[in-house]
């Protein structure tokens, strides 16, 4: 059909407007207070009615303007990226469908309505990371989907333990929830984090950069990752004061630390990316089991901007480069590709925090906030290593991708004349620079108070600078320097192989669950089953039949026997 | 109840013409769907027989299912492989289970579940592939007879000691815990366990699925397997005092047999066989909301039936397909699918995210039902379900990837991608399936 080969413009004007309207609904439900809830009954059971929900507050309208938005750029990007694909309208539709679970996930307030929202999340971006037909993208897909399962079946135990309050509709019992819950939270915190890749859950997410670029774009630096934090945020009420809130502090501050750590030590360009956004996603969880909801929707917006802009350049470079997605094999592309340059350096210093850029509000906020609570002292050394790590990779990467000297081969041709991409990401551009700005006077106009000494204060900055200057000098190596990395090769391996989490979620579980598939396939149904069962009984009744068969032989021999046993019987009998 | 059986019987005078035929039996559907939006407890009494919500929604099921089984059998038209004897068989059994759904009396009811036996076995050994098919037919007579003698047996000891056997009359916990109390209730029940089936009396079920033609399978897994659950649903309140006792025996083989079951899909080759295996695996759950003696459990497992017997009779339709053009049920050889029938990927992912019970398939609200029944029973059991559920995915997923993504066989040239009837047959389960959550309470039986 023609209009397939144009869904990309309709989806850029569709979901723009959309999008706009949307923002606009947010600001005017947020200066009225006001919020609609619509309810769609089901069924109604025994006085428990399962109804669909749905919720148009501020933070609904703000969460599904945000996402739109960067759905839109996404998608209007995606009309370069994939435009020599056979099945590109199939990936259109998959990604026009994952956006409408997205929004169906964020006005839910309801847990079996939200399980619209996050299985359809699930199993769409399960379709779009094996959408390459290779094993690679098979086998990240299958890790991907049954990592969020594990989630979707915490969710499915929660719904059936929250039947003790007689709705689903957990905005409304969020008071009630504090006591005696404590199963019900962990479910759902566990739930949480399997979508967000928190440890033990993180091995899907660098491995699901085996999908295409607009889908890691969207899916994985914006939307489905948040989904786990946007659950969170919605439950922060019932969360508040409850041990749970101890664990995730610690997950999350080690997932900060684990992925920001492995990001050092990455050369897949893909990857770097998918662990500064789990070391994100850390940040966000992190300062949301402190108590702070707010700040963490705050940098779940603004972190969703910078990285999808971060990802679009990204996918512009590897276009580019002919698809290869090592950075040893890039350079010096702030020459031939000025205006990706220009994004991704802004993209990546909004990440570290660069002051006035989108990154700085949020996570600066953050990091006082989090300074000033009660921290332990082993989170409070996570969040400040993890902070000069963030800045180590990032510039780590801007030197390899754009500032050293071209490690391309010599026959290469390096532009950046696709118009769509360069519109997309442009447009994502004025979103982050601007977005920590506008959403911190618009949304958040009441500033937190922050006390803190001085050399609290410039923590952040320091180490941030001295993760810069360690990050861009360290990598400076030359090829007859040797490494200290190979020489204590084990501590690499364990770090850069994200704790060899990755190798514990496929070697080891699924090895166990195959093989006593195996046996109790092998042992069970077609040998004890069947020999208690269909052939065993066969087995006995022709065993059985064998002995009549005997007595019908026609044998004077057994005649013979019976008559003598006979007369010997009627002897005994009546004499 | 006449309207369905002379409106049968009148179609099976008929039975020449194959496209008659099928127009009758879409006409059926309609009319039964008429009446759908029901509020009747009991209603189209008479010569005994009546129809109360449960029966009517399994009554729907069967004739759907039925209609949609000769629409998806056009191999059997094209090659003349004994049509008229086909659609006989077709009709006397949709015959025989609308006279198993609408019975009263617990007698009749015995004698149409035994009967529902004879055009299945007919099928399976007439129209079946392979020779192993006659293995299968044993099987599945001699499990189910095994058991439901002694169902026979204990009906008519019901009737000396209450002096009835009527469905109306029984259902208050009659039997109370008396001397022969266990044996009684096991003798009845257990001809339903086997019917389900339950994980240890499983093994005539997989055997059956693969042998029998595409209507076989489809009845099979769309119809008769309920009726284990609606005798179940049946008997079970005439037991109810010695049931407490013993549902932890079912809730246990129910759920930790779905597990077992769930592993063992895992492992199959043959798509016919994971699909059963996936169709025990349900049952299972089925079964343990049942005997839990919930109003929840109840539901869910009649919302399950309904969703699992659209589920399961659509992914027989779509094996078929690829068995009719490859030639193989077996996952090595029809793979990467996608390459070659495109359009049909969307209709096997839909179908198999029901399968998984994935939001907003029938599937998903009749498992929510039955996973808050079991947990209310205990919250141990937690783990088992949780784990059924995460393997219902993992099997679900890894014969979507395997037939669908990857390369393609490359002895394969070219196949049809999907012939119209093909798509009226994957829309007519898949609709229903995905569009009746919206009423749910089409589906609830208020008993």
């Amino acid at each position: 059909m023609m209009w397939g080969a144009y869904s990309h413009l309709v989806s850029l004007v569709f979901l723009l407007f959309s999008a706009l309207g949307f923002i606009l609904f947010s600001l005017v439900s947020m200066s009225l207070s006001s919020s609609y809830v619509i309810e769609w009954e089901l069924f109604s059971l025994n006085s428990s009615s399962v109804v669909v929900t749905l919720i148009y507050d501020w933070v609904s309208f703000l969460f599904l303007g945000v996402v739109l938005f960067i759905s839109s750029t996404v998608m209007y990007y995606s009309g370069d990226y994939m435009s020599g694909d056979k099945s590109y309208s199939r990936f259109m539709y998959l990604v026009f469908g994952f956006v409408l679970s997205m929004g169906a996930l964020i006005i839910s307030p309801n847990l079996i309505s939200i399980l619209l929202g996050w299985d359809g999340l699930g199993l769409i971006s399960y379709v779009l990371v094996i959408y390459y037909q290779n094993e690679k993208s098979a086998n990240a897909g299958m890790l991907t989907v049954l990592s969020n399962r594990i989630g979707d079946v915490g969710i499915l135990l929660s719904i059936s333990l929250f039947f003790m309050l007689g709705g689903w509709n957990f905005i409304f019992y969020e008071s009630y929830l504090s006591g005696n819950f404590l199963l019900l939270k962990i479910l759902v915190c566990v739930a949480a984090m399997t979508k967000s890749a928190q440890i033990p859950f993180s091995a899907w997410l660098p491995a699901a950069m085996a999908a295409p670029i607009p889908v890691s774009a969207l899916v994985h630096s914006s939307t489905l990752v948040t989904a786990g934090v946007y659950i969170l945020i919605r439950f922060s009420g019932a969360l508040s004061g409850s041990c749970v809130q101890s664990v995730l502090l610690i997950v999350s501050c080690l997932t900060m630390f684990m992925a920001g750590l492995g990001a050092n030590f990455e050369f897949d360009l893909k990857k770097i990316i998918a662990l500064s956004t789990l070391s994100q996603l850390g940040v966000m969880v992190s300062i949301l089991s402190l108590g702070f909801a707010d700040l963490a929707f705050f940098h779940l917006l603004t972190h969703a901007l910078f990285k999808a802009l971060l990802f679009m350049c990204a996918g512009m470079v590897i276009h580019s480069v002919k698809e290869c997605q090592d950075i040893c094999n890039m350079g010096s592309l702030v020459t031939c590709m000025p205006l990706t340059s220009v994004c991704m350096n802004l993209a990546n210093l909004a990440l570290c925090g660069m002051p006035f850029l989108a990154g700085f509000y949020s996570k600066d906020l953050i990091l006082e906030v989090a300074f000033m609570s009660e921290v332990n002292i082993f989170s409070f050394f996570l969040y400040v290593l993890s902070t000069g790590l963030t800045v180590c990779y990032t510039f780590r990467l801007i030197y390899y991708s754009m500032s050293s000297l071209s490690n391309m081969s010599s026959v290469m041709i390096v532009s950046e004349n696709h118009s769509k991409m360069l519109k997309g990401m442009m447009t994502l551009s004025v979103g982050a620079v601007t977005s920590g700005c506008v959403l911190a006077w618009v949304v958040f106009p009441e500033f937190y108070m922050i006390c803190l000494s001085v050399p609290l204060k410039i923590l952040a900055l320091l180490v941030s600078s001295l993760g810069a200057l360690l990050g861009y000098i360290v990598n400076m190596v030359g090829s007859s320097t040797s490494l200290k990395t190979v020489k204590f090769y084990s501590y690499t391996m364990f770090v850069s192989s994200m704790w060899f989490m990755p190798i514990l979620s496929t070697f080891s579980a699924p090895r166990w669950s195959l093989s006593s598939a195996e046996s109790f396939f092998k042992i069970g149904d077609k040998g004890w089953s069947e020999y208690f069962g269909g052939e065993g009984g066969f087995g006995e009744v022709m065993k059985g039949s064998i002995y009549l068969q005997l007595s019908q032989d026609n044998m004077i021999m057994v005649y013979m026997k019976g008559f003598f046993i006979w007369i010997i019987v009627v002897f005994f009998i009546f004499i | 109840m006449l309207k369905f059986l002379v409106f049968n019987l009148v179609l099976m005078g008929f039975v020449s013409n194959w496209s008659l035929i099928q127009v009758g039996l879409s006409m059926m559907c309609f009319m039964g769907l008429l009446m759908m939006n029901h509020d009747f407890c009991s209603f189209c009494l008479g010569y005994m027989m009546s129809v109360d919500y449960l029966s009517y929604i399994l009554i729907v099921l069967s004739v759907w299912i039925v209609m949609l089984m000769v629409f998806s059998s056009t191999v059997v038209k094209k090659m003349g492989n004994f049509c008229v004897g086909f659609l006989s068989v077709n009709l006397i059994l949709l015959m025989v289970l609308v006279l198993t759904f609408s019975s009263v009396n617990y007698l009749m009811f015995y004698i149409s579940f035994e009967s529902s036996l004879v055009p299945m076995l007919v099928l399976i050994l007439g129209w079946g592939y392979q020779p192993e098919r006659i293995q299968a037919g044993i099987y599945m007579l001699f499990y189910t007879l095994f058991a439901s003698l002694p169902l026979l047996v204990s009906l008519l000891s019901l009737y000396k000691s209450e002096g009835s056997l009527n469905m109306g009359l029984l259902l208050s916990g009659v039997i109370g815990y008396q001397g022969t109390s266990l044996l009684w209730y096991f003798c009845s029940v257990l001809a339903f366990m086997v019917k389900l089936p339950l994980f240890m009396f499983h093994l005539w079920l997989p055997k059956a699925h693969v042998e029998a033609p595409v209507a076989g399978s489809m009845v099979l897994a769309g119809v008769l397997l309920k009726l284990g659950g609606y005798g179940l649903i049946r008997i079970l309140g005439v037991f109810s005092e010695v049931n407490k006792m013993f549902c932890w025996v079912w809730v246990s083989l129910g759920i930790l047999g779905g597990v077992i079951v769930s592993l063992m899909c895992l492992r199959q080759v043959d798509m016919k066989s994971l699909i059963a295996y996936s169709s025990v695996a349900h049952m299972g759950l089925v079964l343990s909301g049942l005997v839990v003696m919930g109003g929840w459990g109840l539901n869910g497992a009649v919302v399950v039936m309904v969703g699992h017997g659209l589920c399961s009779s659509g992914l027989f339709c779509l094996a078929n397909m690829v068995y009719e053009r490859l030639g193989s049920r077996s996952l090595m050889i029809s793979k990467g699918l996608l390459n070659v029938m495109p359009n049909m990927g969307l209709w096997w992912f839909l179908l198999v995210a029901g399968n998984m019970a994935a939001p907003p398939t029938l599937n998903l609200m009749g498992e929510i039902s039955l996973i808050i029944s079991v947990v209310s029973w205990s919250k141990l059991i937690m783990f088992s379900v949780g784990m059924l559920s995460f393997f219902s995915a993992c099997y679900t997923l890894y014969m979507y990837s395997l037939s669908q993504h990857g390369l393609f066989l490359n002895a394969l040239f070219s196949c049809c991608s999907g012939k119209v009837v093909e798509y009226f047959v994957l829309l007519m389960h898949s609709v229903p399936l995905n569009i009746m959550i919206v009423k749910g309470s089409l589906i609830l039986c208020d008993l």
